[in-house]
Order: C-alpha cells, then structure tokens, then sequence
C-alpha cells in the first residue's frame, strides 16, 4: 500500500525569500505513522480484579454494596453479574443511570445479553417491555415508582446506582436522595460511583437510612495508569513541573505585553 | 496576515500524537468541535481504502434509515472527514448522526474524536490519548476551571485495557492565556455533598405517600442533613478538646492567681495604670481615684517571687483557645441553623401549596392531585391545566404553548414566531405572580412554540430546521422535552377522559419521524 511522506514544509522554511512559516496543501493528505497491526486484546478468560472478585462476591451473597472505581476500570460487570444471577432465580432488577442517553445505551447493552423479551426501558419519554425482569431507567423514574408503585417493585430484588456520585449534581441530585430514602426496605443497593475521596461517609449515610449494613469497596489503581503532560503553543511535550513554569513565563509575558499596551496607549493619548 | 484563530491548529498536536491514537479531543463548546475537525481534516487522512470502504458501507446503511441525516447544516462535511477516520460528537448533532458516530469510534474506523464533556459522560468509550483543548468550561451561570472530578472523568476515557500500557493525557497551555491552564491531582477529586432540594413534587408526594414521622425522617436524614450532623459532631468534639486542654492550662496556675501578688495581674494593672497616666486619659472623670485604688492595691500586696514562671504560657495559650473556640462556636451556630433548612423549606412550600388550594392539611385537593404526576414547573402547569387554557385552546396551539415550559432560551438564539395570541399565558402567570409565586415556579418561554406547533401541523423537520437557528440535536431534544412532559400530564389527567385524549393525540403526533427515539 503506498505511502506518501509529502510534508516539504521543511524546504519551505528554509527558502530565501519566505519569511513566513507557510505550509502549502498537498494533493495527498498526511497519514499517521501506524503500526502494520493494531494490538489485539488479550484473548481467553478474563481476570478478575480483586475489587470486582470482592464486589461481585458480595452482591451474589446479597449485600449492600457501594464499590468507587476510576473510569474504566469494569464496574459493569460487577451488575452484570449480579444480573444473570437474579434473572436465574426469577427476581427483577432494576438499573438506573442518571442519564438518559445512558439509559438507552445500556438497555441496548442489556438486550444484547439477556435477550430481548427479559429486559426493559423507562424513561420519561419512551417506555419498552416495562415489566421487564431487568428493567433499566432513569434515576427520576425510580424514584417516581418508589412513592407511587411501590407494589410493582415486590419482587425486584435490587437497585443499581450507576454513578451514584451524580448525588453531588444540583439539579438531578434529589432524585437519588429520595430513591435512597424511600426505596421499599427488601430492596438491596448496589452503587456504582467514580473515584471520590467520601465514598465511605456515603456507605455510612445509606447505612443509616436504610438501617442495614452497606459494605465499601474501593479501587484506586486505574486499570491503564494515565501519563499526563501539557503541549506548549510551540508544540512541545512537557512535564507537570515544566508546565508551571512556561505556564509562569508565558503569563508574565502576557502581563508585560499587556502593560506595554497600555502604555503605549496612554502616550498616544498625551502626544 | 492570516486571520487570527480562536484555537491552535489542532493539525499540529495530531502530528505531535500521531503514533498515540486514537484521540478523543475535547473541547468546550460545539462549533470549536466542528471547525476543529475541518482543520484536521484539511491534512489528515487515518483510513486505508479497505476502511473507508467499511465506513462507506456503515453510512450508506444509516443513511436508508435516515435519509436525511447528512443533509441538514454542514454535515455533509461530517460525511467527508467520517471518510477520513475523523469525527466531532456534541449535542446539537441529531440523534442519527451521533450513533453512526459513535458506532464508527467503536469500530476503530475514528482516528481523531472532537467531543465535548457529554461523550465522557456516555459508556465505555476508551481512546490511546485525550487531549484538552482548554481547561475552561461554561457551567451555565459562568466560565469556570473544570473540576478534578469533572476532569479525572474525561481523562480516565485515555488507556483502553489489554491495548495500552498507558492513557496519554495531554493539556494545551494556550499563549493568549496561559493562567487557564490546568493542573489536576486526582488525590485531590471533590467530595461529594448533599444536594437535595425541596420542590412542589417533594411535598406534595411526602404528604400523600408519607406519614408524619417519615417526613421528619426525609427532612432530617437526607445526605446534606447527615453531613452537617456529622460536621457538628466534629466541632462538638473540638469545643469539648478545646475546653478539656482549657481545664489543663489552669493547672499551672497556682492558688495566688487573683490576687495581685501574682504578677500577670500585676503587670496587667500596671499596664491600666500606665494607660491611666497618660495624656489623654488623665483629664477623664475618674481616672484620679482608680489611678490611687490601683497603686493601693499594688503597694498593699508584695509581688510574688514566682520559680514557676509557665502560667504565664498558659495565659497566652488560653487566650488563643478562647479565639479559636469563638470561632467555632459561631460556626457550629450557622451550622445548625442550616440542618433546619430543610425543614424551613418544605413548610415555606407546604404553605404555598396551601394558599394556592392544592392541600388542605394533609389532604391533597383535587390541583394537588393533579401536580402530583408532574415533575418539571408542577404549579405553573396544574394551573394551565385548571384554567381551562388547554382544553380551550386548539391542540396545536396547546403544543406550542407546552414547548416553553421550564424553557430558557440561548442568548443568540432564533425562532420564528408562532402564529398564534399566547398573551393568555402570560396574563396567567401575571395573576399568579399576584398571588405569591415566585418566578422560578413558573418558568415558561414562547420561544420555542413554534416548532411544536409546525411539527404537530405535520410540517418537515426540514422546515423547522429552516425556520430557527438551532441545530437539529436541539430540535428533537425541544420536541422529546415535550412528549416526557405529556406523558406525565397525561397520567394526572385519568380521571378527565376529553383533557387525556387531547394530550395523547398531541403526543402521539409529535412522536414521529426524526423525533422518534432510535433504538
């Protein structure tokens, strides 16, 4: 397959009488420098993570659980689990996410796994296969059932939180409190939240309100660690510590000019 | 000179990143992701034939479906960088146009991703790299630094497992203003507090549902309530420390403490005295005898030859506790007045609901009811409802007027103006500002009528789209706004079969076409 290296910005530069970097646009386009293969994933049987080992084994006991892990790192599969475990038996679950391009996408998640006559969707505006054994919703949704059909829930055995920590957000936070406060006692609660530094003042809160044990688990390790650096407008890759101090450079610079400025102004001003 | 660029050339990082993609790219507001992507996609080009072919083959089979879905604004332009392994992904798009988006991403057929926060927002979408354009974001009030949460749950989409041994991360220090710049610790993430809010729902569903004692339970136990008792219980705890370490430093004093012998009092009364002396207190009535009383009383005792010289630490170190325990005591007081807020709050709104004959005690009337199933503006629209304004009016009318609840329209933003007189609705809500309802209670646009309207009178999405500035994302979300609204007003309409039927049809007709969910 060709590939053509048609950058010449270079020769331009470097001609006489162009003063200016200007880059001229070449029929052919640039392509990235790309590895013949792209990494496959690990084929075989997954691994569990500790924390999901932990959570999953958990859950399948029946317990509270309120498991805070980075982005990415699997939380899912700890519902996923707890899923096919309560559809086995016969008990519902429900799913809330706090949003609702959210919930249309693990219901579409959902489907491809457990078929589509066993799971359903309730939003605001749409509603499929409500009856569903696993029914997915927003969090509003839930909370609405919790005080008006409080007997449709008999037999769901659990409520999944996704990103409980949404609790903080001040327009949609109300609805996870009063879920948390009003879902019917046989209910068990399983959140799932990102990194926060409260997470057991959170566990202890729905101890108390639900008057039963909630167990933490907590992952702070990211699955894939994250290397963070910054881009100078000379497009140059540096370090947190180089950063601060181009940061620095750059502002004094901005100020000097600023104040050149208005200085010159001034003196425009007066002559 | 070239005409100044509100961003740097994204092209440019992409050659810095090139062998770390793909790349989801953040950026904060909607046209910046879309000119960015024209930018890269002037130079780059990520596909092998054999993909473009594939991504060919997924677009032509959306776009049977959707027809449409490239024809509107620039997204012809969409289709071309698609093409070309590059994407943008924000909220205006239509919902057609962000699944094939983000179907493309998943299938690795998306190089370089132009997103905003929403994208991080969404499921598993895991990049190489994330790259922040800016650090800044509008939160709706006011442009403001992201949050180490906010920004751990953008970033955290860099690494995807079992491909990279590292997410790469990388923030744009900008020239013009470098001080926006972001330093984020995610040993630092935010706590998570209690947001509750008590609204005309709350209420009203706590007195049909709840007994007196579960209210107290909610107004008492909600998280914001448990982390103020909490806060209280430390501050508690340090007034106690506070005073018990108070009791300790009195022991250094010895039993000579209040008499003059000791030499704090002492020094403290010379010090009066001296003050006394001066020139500007000498002439003051008074001053002559306590001037005598004190060197009286210093005469008449000895001053103690003190070994033991520590009460005179001691007196420095309780006077310090004493600051710090004012201090605390003033914050345990603001404290405890907010753990009643709540309380305060929801009789504030009960006693609303009362003057506007929605309760009475604790029985819902038949406005209460009603409100009970609705979750968005509850007074505002129980009392369109019961001024007969929706049965009365014609239901596209009705339609356009059910548009402009809780709708607050953008600065810059235009729709034609409906062809229909919903002055009714404003003198509505003139009476009930009259009777005391705040302005928040009763939020409601004419704005965004008339694409209800044209939509409920079968008009094309197209016509709408051509008839304001919004963008087609926008359009269905007014229109989807809308339908979740009818449904809730339709469930408190039961007992009133010609009211239900007008909301059904209405709903029923608006749930079509490009506005109908996507599954």
């Amino acid at each position: 397959m060709p590939r053509w290296e048609n950058d010449n910005t270079e020769e331009i530069k470097k001609g006489k009488n162009l003063k200016s970097k200007i880059r001229i646009k070449s029929f052919y386009k640039k392509t990235p420098l790309r590895k013949e293969t792209q990494p496959v994933a690990p084929a075989g049987p997954f691994q569990l993570d500790d924390f999901q080992a932990e959570a999953i084994e958990a859950v399948l006991a029946g317990r509270n659980v309120l498991v805070a892990a980075p982005t990415g790192t699997g939380k899912t599969l700890i519902a996923e689990k707890l899923a096919e475990k309560l559809m086995d038996e016969g008990m519902g679950l429900i799913y809330t996410s706090p949003l609702k391009a959210l919930s249309n996408q693990k219901y579409a998640d959902f489907r491809e796994m457990f078929g589509d006559e066993r799971v359903g969707l309730v939003t605001g505006d749409v509603t499929i296969n409500g009856d569903a054994m696993l029914t997915v919703m927003t969090t509003e949704i839930f909370r609405n059932k919790c005080f008006e059909d409080v007997e449709q829930l008999a037999n769901i055995a659990y409520v999944v939180f996704d990103e409980i920590h949404y609790l903080d957000d001040p327009h949609r936070g109300t609805s996870w409190e009063e879920a948390i406060l009003f879902a019917p006692p046989h209910m068990k609660i399983l959140g799932l939240s990102a990194t926060v530094p409260n997470v057991k003042e959170m566990a202890t809160w729905i101890a108390e309100v639900r008057n039963a044990e909630v167990l933490v688990v907590e992952e702070r390790k990211r699955a894939v660690p994250l290397e963070i650096n910054w881009v100078t407008p000379d497009n140059e890759i540096i370090n947190e510590h180089e950063a601060k101090r181009q940061v620095k450079k750059l502002s004094d610079k901005r100020k000097e000019e600023q104040e050149e400025y208005k200085a010159r102004k001034r003196n425009k001003f007066y002559n | 000179m070239a005409k100044p660029r509100r961003f740097k050339d994204p092209a440019e990082i992409v050659e810095l990143i090139q062998d770390k993609l793909p790349a989801l790219y953040f950026v904060f507001g909607r046209a910046k992701t879309e000119e960015m992507a024209f930018e890269v996609g002037k130079e780059w080009d990520f596909l092998y034939p054999d993909e473009k072919e594939r991504v060919r083959k997924m677009i032509t089979d959306a776009e049977a479906e959707h027809p449409d879905m490239f024809v509107h604004r620039d997204r012809a332009m969409l289709k071309r960088l698609l093409m070309q392994g590059i994407g943008y992904h924000h909220a205006g798009l239509s919902p057609a146009l962000k699944r094939i988006v983000e179907r493309l991403y998943e299938s690795r057929l998306i190089w370089v991703l132009f997103c905003t926060e929403t994208f991080a927002a969404g499921v598993n979408f895991p990049a190489s790299s994330a790259v922040f354009e800016s650090c800044r974001k509008w939160d709706g009030r006011e442009f403001r630094q992201l949050l180490n949460r906010e920004f751990f749950q953008m970033a955290g989409r860099a690494g995807r497992r079992g491909f990279d041994e590292q997410g790469h991360v990388y923030i744009q220090i900008s020239a013009e203003h470098p001080d926006e710049t972001g330093f984020f610790k995610e040993s630092e993430v935010e706590m998570v507090h209690g947001r509750l809010a008590v609204s005309a729902n709350t209420v009203l569903s706590l007195l049909m549902w709840k007994s007196d004692q579960e209210i107290d339970h909610f107004l008492k136990s909600n998280f914001s309530a448990f982390q103020k008792r909490r806060r209280l219980k430390d501050i508690n705890r340090k007034i106690t420390k506070l005073h018990n370490k108070q009791q300790q430093l009195q022991e250094h004093f010895c039993e000579e403490q209040q008499s003059t012998s000791c030499p704090l009092i002492r020094k403290k009364l010379k010090r009066e005295l001296h003050k006394l002396k001066s020139r500007k207190y000498r002439q003051m009535p008074g001053s002559q005898s306590r001037i005598a009383e004190i060197e009286n009383t210093l005469s008449l005792l000895k001053k103690k030859k003190c070994k033991n010289v520590q009460c005179f630490d001691a007196a420095r170190e309780i006077k310090e506790i004493n600051n710090r325990l004012e201090l605390l005591h003033y914050k345990k007081k603001q404290m405890e007045y907010d753990a009643k807020q709540y309380t305060i709050d929801f009789q504030k709104m009960r006693t609303l609901l009362q003057r506007l004959g929605y309760v009475k005690e604790r029985e819902l009337l038949p406005r209460g009811k009603f409100a009970l199933h609705l979750h968005v503006q509850e007074i505002f629209v129980t009392e369109l409802v019961f001024s007969g304004l929706i049965e009365d009016l014609p239901a596209d009318e009705v339609a356009g007027i059910l548009a402009g609840i809780d709708y607050v329209p953008g600065r810059r933003e235009y729709i034609q103006i409906p062809p229909y007189d919903f002055d009714v609705v404003n003198k509505l809500r003139a009476e009930l500002m009259e009777m005391g309802v705040p302005q928040d209670y009763m939020v409601w646009s004419p704005v965004p009528g008339y694409l209800a309207y044209a939509w409920y009178n079968g008009k094309e999405f197209d016509h709408l789209l051509d008839n304001c500035s919004l963008q087609e994302g926008d359009v269905v979300s007014v229109i989807r706004r809308e339908i979740d609204l009818l449904r809730q007003m339709e469930k408190a309409a039961v007992d009133n079969p010609v009211l239900l039927e007008k909301l059904r049809g209405i709903r029923r007709t608006l749930d079509r076409d490009q506005v109908a969910v996507l599954f």
